[in-house]
């Protein structure tokens, strides 16, 4: 496969997804809706009671929307994209015309992440940047993040939209459903998640979760703060997931009837 | 019969589904620059066939080639210029007809993007193109299906069950669609299980029955009985039906409303048959040999074979 043809097929790719309004829909509403909405909540907070409730903006407030980007609502998003990237062809039928053009169905899957990734990026890039310009309108007296944690910032919820986006394209590709994507990978995040970190009895096992090796690259302290373990290993955690992920999906696109 | 001439063949292909046979030990020869159905009733293996050929499922053993390529071996030389509806030509139905072109596209290559709007003006698709899929009747569907196939400029098609769904007038337009495509030096192989309509389009079939293929070659070929039955109209017939069963060059005889229906043990036999009714005064005012239809071919066959009508 040529370069220009690996463009033409990504282009394509993201073509589907942003054209799927109900998908960019819901993608922005997790992604970019809800940093506006928790700076909104915190606004109005702040007015009504400032004696109790601090300006809406600044570094803390920074700090808690990159969360709510890189873990939370846009992981979610992240998901969503991830997961529609990895079936809509095959839920569509659309996988089986594209078989019968000759083209390599590893190139077919290898396509799928770059849209998906490129996609949850400008979502979650946009929900980064209101968030971002939200801290410093509505900082007040509060000190405005600097230049190094908003760069450090940006590329950590590059790197969480990135890995999570992967994960659903990979176990999308696996299952060629969406209920069952969507529920295998929000599940891993956020139900299997809570409880494993909570289980003890796991000991060190438990640094093998994406959202705990993505919670120890973040910028600021780790929500999981039992669990500490270095950049580096999180850094092979990570690529891990991505591989494994990577790999299921390619061999099942690879063997499937279509 | 080679690869020269045949744009695909296959040698003792079969599928099996656990124990269930779908495809035994087929050996299909279509040749090149004809439009050829495949005929066969639901579930006879031909959709099965045409997946193998794609590399949609793997085989479970045999060869097979298309324009010379061994299959899966070559498979991305071989389907290059191949265009090819399975079933039912499926799309994202939140892009329009152009939109889903171009996904195509991208995966064909870049020669193939410039080959959307002519592909949507000969499939006269051009005006809706801008319309997402989701509002395109079945027929525009099937159109938009065969610009997709278009988009390579396709030596071969191959398309299955073209016909399902489409109106008389649709089926009108697709016939004349792939009589085009076929005077331009394509092949289009075409499933169906409407005899009426390959009779009608194709040059040449195959049958398959059970998984087997029970006979090929030209329609001509094809349809030419092994007896010849010929319709006399006369008056009177009765006297007609006492003297031609008695006939040497006469196998058998069948009254039939003004007439008598004969089967010839001899083929030149027609002349002393006519002289001798009109030498015993009667009127004959029709000889008419019976032709019979693919359909009645198709039943013959796939009767006598599976045991089934």
């Amino acid at each position: 496969m040529t370069v220009t043809i690996a463009r033409q097929m990504i282009g394509a790719e993201l073509l589907k997804l942003r054209r799927n309004r109900a998908l960019l829909a819901f993608a922005l509403l997790l992604g970019v809706a809800t940093i506006a909405l928790y700076f909104g909540f915190a606004a109005v907070e702040h007015a009504s009671n400032p004696a109790r409730y601090g300006p809406a903006g600044g570094a803390p407030h920074f700090e808690r929307s990159v969360r709510i980007g890189g873990l939370f609502f846009g992981a979610l998003a992240a998901i969503l994209i991830g997961a529609e990237a990895g079936t809509a062809d095959i839920s569509s039928g659309v996988f089986r015309d594209l078989v019968a053009t000759g083209r390599s169905r590893l190139a077919l899957f290898a396509v799928r992440a770059p849209g998906a990734i490129l996609l949850t990026l400008a979502v979650n890039g946009l929900g980064f940047v209101v968030g971002l310009a939200c801290s410093f309108l509505l900082a007040g007296s509060l000190p405005t993040p600097g230049v190094g944690i908003v760069l450090e910032s940006a590329g950590w919820i590059a790197l969480s939209s990135a890995v999570i986006g992967m994960l659903a394209v990979g176990v999308g590709s696996a299952s060629g459903s969406r209920a069952v994507t969507l529920t295998a990978v929000i599940g891993l995040e956020t139900v299997a998640t809570q409880l494993l970190v909570q289980a003890t009895a796991l000991g060190q096992a438990r640094d093998a979760l994406p959202n705990v090796a993505l919670g120890q690259l973040n910028p600021f302290s780790s929500p999981y703060d039992n669990l500490t373990l270095s950049a580096a290993l999180a850094v092979l955690v990570l690529l891990g997931w991505i591989l494994v992920s990577a790999a299921i999906g390619a061999w099942r696109t690879a063997v499937r009837d279509a | 019969m080679t690869h020269a001439t045949n744009i695909i063949e296959t040698e003792g292909l079969t599928k099996r589904f656990g124990d269930r046979v779908v495809v035994s030990g087929l050996d299909l020869r279509v040749p090149r620059g004809t439009a050829f159905g495949f005929l066969g009733h639901n579930g006879a293996g031909k959709t099965t066939l045409m997946r193998m050929l794609l590399g949609l499922t793997a085989p479970s053993a045999g060869w097979m080639w298309i324009d010379g390529h061994r299959l899966p071996a070559e498979r991305a030389v071989a389907l290059a210029r191949v265009g090819a509806i399975v079933e039912e030509p499926h799309f994202h139905s939140h892009l329009t007809g152009r939109e889903n072109l171009r996904i195509v596209a991208a995966v064909r290559g870049a020669e193939a993007q410039t080959r959307i709007e002519p592909a949507l003006a000969r499939v006269g698709l051009s005006e809706r193109a801008g319309e997402r899929v989701k509002t395109y009747s079945q027929g525009m569907r099937q159109r938009l299906g065969v610009a997709r196939c278009l988009l390579i400029d396709p030596q071969l098609l191959m398309l299955d069950e073209p016909m399902n769904g489409l109106d008389p007038a649709g089926i009108l337009e697709f016939r004349g669609m792939v009589r085009e495509l076929v005077a331009e030096g394509r092949t289009v192989f075409l499933s169906s299980h409407l005899l009426d309509e390959i009779e009608k389009t194709c040059d040449a079939a195959a049958i398959i029955d059970q998984g087997r293929l029970i006979a090929q070659g030209p329609l001509e070929a094809l349809l030419a009985s092994e007896t010849a039955d010929v319709e006399i109209g006369c008056r009177p017939p009765d006297r007609a039906f006492e003297l031609l069963r008695r006939h040497p060059a006469v196998a058998s005889t069948s009254a039939i409303p003004g007439g008598v229906r004969i089967r010839l043990s001899r083929r030149d036999g027609v002349a002393s048959i006519n002289a001798e009714l009109v030498g015993a005064g009667i009127a004959v005012f029709r000889l008419e040999a019976v032709h019979e239809t693919l359909e009645q071919r198709f039943l013959q066959i796939t009767t006598r074979i599976g045991g089934q009508p």
